[in-house]
């Protein structure tokens, strides 16, 4: 066990890839949390492809590609309030359509460059063995802004989430706090990208909260499982692809077995919601009035 | 025009031609059901779920689109599964089903290093490189799947808007709706070696989401998406061929182009419409007081 999940962390690049994904798990946990109960799987997917091309334009161009996913995250944000005015247009059409056109630039930009499949997978799938400190302390920044952001609108979020009329009646901007958790999933993924690429990351928002859905009614222990699950997931993936590679001679994609390793995760929790939730009722029955009791 | 005309000598190209004009005829028809019944993001993951079925079918020595075939089916049960439940929703099953099977065809792609077939061209589509097989496939799918869509017209379209209404007149309306998911299924296999996994969503939405903004009538809606589908196709491919750059992607952005323009000044329901007639609401309100 030693040898699986601490030794291959004594190195510095590994070490910087373990907290890179750390980093991840946590805000993508966190903030998937309310992509999950606004039901807005959709829309983060459509945001992590619409980040593509700026990531491209700004690679071509010898920018930061932090500043042009971020750019490309805000304007695909904005387009879709626009197309969306549109009543004709419902929303997940304008959302299939963004997302198509914006990732086709991005791949009409890769495909004029010599080495094309190359770049073309290091921008999909990301190389989080390649994370330096300068992009390790971007993604900390972000994080940062992001986790401070949630904790300040926790409750109007949380109001918007299961009464967005409630929300609109107190006086809330509804528009608004849209807006705010759109710029919030575009900015989890600007953090992702270089770590776990952009076709990925949308694995690390959504299935972290889903298994924490499955295993929780509460909204706060479902934040803490969600960001729990997300790191553990990160520090297993990236152990597994690091063991199976250098002990077998498989190469695995460490983005990838993370994901798949999540997945894991949430499969178990489908798996044994039936015998957890008998459990729980048999307690429910046992104990006169336990507190948990009439959950479900 | 001679650009357009130069694009297609030689046999590759015109084999390239008539799979893009068939895939955009027979993407353009069936993206208008997957509007009305609101499944994009669906379609989505079921073009994501092909690639590792790609990549499967390819190590088993099998033809690439069985193997995209099973697993779009094995998506349309898992999403069907954990959609009947009521802790997940639909939106956030179709979520993970996605980013699961897709990062699946990662992992399989990358324990296969200097595989003898460059699948990562699934992801973004090589319609340069079809065949003449590839080209049969389409067009048997494209009839089978046309004369489908036509014969169940009515059922479908019902179900579609009253799901209710539909069972109380005795149809099975479970059988229909598998049926409908079976032919978005085809269609998205067939259209994934031309414009990718990633991208074969845009073609079956965009020209569907043109023409709704044209038409009211569902049959004109059908027949105009089906022109537009076909003509991003021919077009995107020229252009591709003319600027050098990735044929499917191009088709994609011509089709979305053509959107673009439409959402602006449709007649009916475009942007500059809307704008006049608020206008000319305002003005006559103004009349009034």
């Amino acid at each position: 066990m030693t040898r699986l999940l601490i030794e291959p962390f004594q190195v510095g690049f590994m070490q910087r890839a373990l907290l890179a994904v750390l980093l991840l798990g946590v805000l993508a946990g966190a903030v998937g949390v309310f992509v999950v109960l606004r039901r807005l799987a959709f829309v983060g997917d459509a945001l992590t492809h619409t980040v593509f091309p700026g990531v491209v334009i700004a690679f071509l161009a010898g920018q930061s590609i932090f500043l042009g996913a971020l750019a490309a995250g805000l304007a695909s944000a904005l387009l879709l309030t626009v197309l969306t005015a549109n009543r004709r247009v419902t929303a997940d059409a304008a959302l299939a359509i963004l997302l198509t056109s914006f990732f086709a630039v991005g791949v009409v930009l890769v495909s004029r460059l010599q080495s094309y499949t190359a770049d073309l997978s290091a921008f999909l799938f990301g190389r989080v063995l390649a994370v330096d400190p300068s992009e390790l302390a971007q993604t900390g920044l972000v994080a940062a802004v992001v986790l401070a952001t949630l904790v300040v609108l926790r409750k109007e979020l949380l109001l918007r989430a299961f009464d967005p009329d409630g929300a609109a009646a107190m006086g809330y901007r509804v528009d608004l706090l849209d807006l705010v958790l759109n710029v919030l999933i575009a900015l989890v993924v600007v953090a992702a990208v270089k770590a776990v690429g952009t076709v990925l990351v949308i694995a690390l928002i959504v299935v972290p909260a889903a298994t924490a859905r499955l295993l929780t009614d509460r909204v706060a222990s479902m934040v803490a499982l969600a960001c729990g699950l997300g790191a553990l997931g990160g520090w297993l993936g990236l152990a597994v692809s690091y063991d199976v590679s250098i002990q077998r001679g498989v190469r695995l994609a460490s983005g990838a077995t993370i994901v798949v390793i999540l997945v894991g995760f949430f499969v178990v929790a489908l798996a044994t919601g039936p015998a957890r939730r008998a459990l729980a009722r048999r307690r429910d029955s046992v104990g006169v009035r336990s507190p948990r009791g009439g959950a479900r | 025009m001679s650009w357009l005309t130069d694009a297609f000598s030689g046999s590759f190209a015109q084999r390239a031609l008539l799979e893009a004009v068939m895939v955009g005829v027979l993407c353009g028809v069936v993206g208008v059901h997957v509007l009305l019944r609101r499944l994009p993001f669906l379609t989505l993951a079921l073009g994501h779920a092909t690639f590792p079925g790609v990549v499967l079918a390819a190590l088993a020595g099998v033809n690439l689109l069985l193997g995209a075939g099973v697993f779009g089916v094995l998506v349309v049960v898992a999403v069907a599964l954990l959609g009947a439940g009521d802790r997940i929703d639909e939106t956030s099953a179709i979520g993970v089903v996605l980013a699961g099977t897709f990062a699946l065809g990662v992992l399989l792609l990358s324990a296969q290093a200097g595989f003898t077939r460059d699948l990562s061209a699934y992801l973004v589509g090589s319609i340069v490189t079809v065949q003449l097989g590839d080209l049969y496939i389409t067009a048997v799918t494209g009839v089978v799947v046309l004369v489908a869509l036509a014969l169940l017209h009515k059922e479908l379209v019902l179900g579609a808007f009253d799901r209710d209404g539909l069972a109380a007149l005795g149809y099975p309306g479970v059988a229909l709706d598998l049926v409908m998911l079976l032919l978005i299924e085809a269609v998205v296999v067939t259209s994934v070696p031309a414009v990718g996994t990633i991208l074969s969503v845009a073609l079956i939405a965009a020209p569907a989401a043109t023409a709704r903004l044209w038409t009211d009538r569902l049959g004109v809606t059908m027949a105009l998406a089906a022109v537009l589908g076909a003509a991003s196709g021919a077009i995107g491919l020229a252009l591709s061929r003319h600027w050098n750059v990735a044929a499917g992607a191009t088709i994609v952005l011509v089709a979305s182009a053509m959107f673009a323009v439409s959402v602006v000044v449709a007649p009916r329901h475009g942007a500059v419409r809307e704008l006049l007639v608020r206008r000319r609401a305002g003005r006559g309100a103004s009349l009034a007081a």
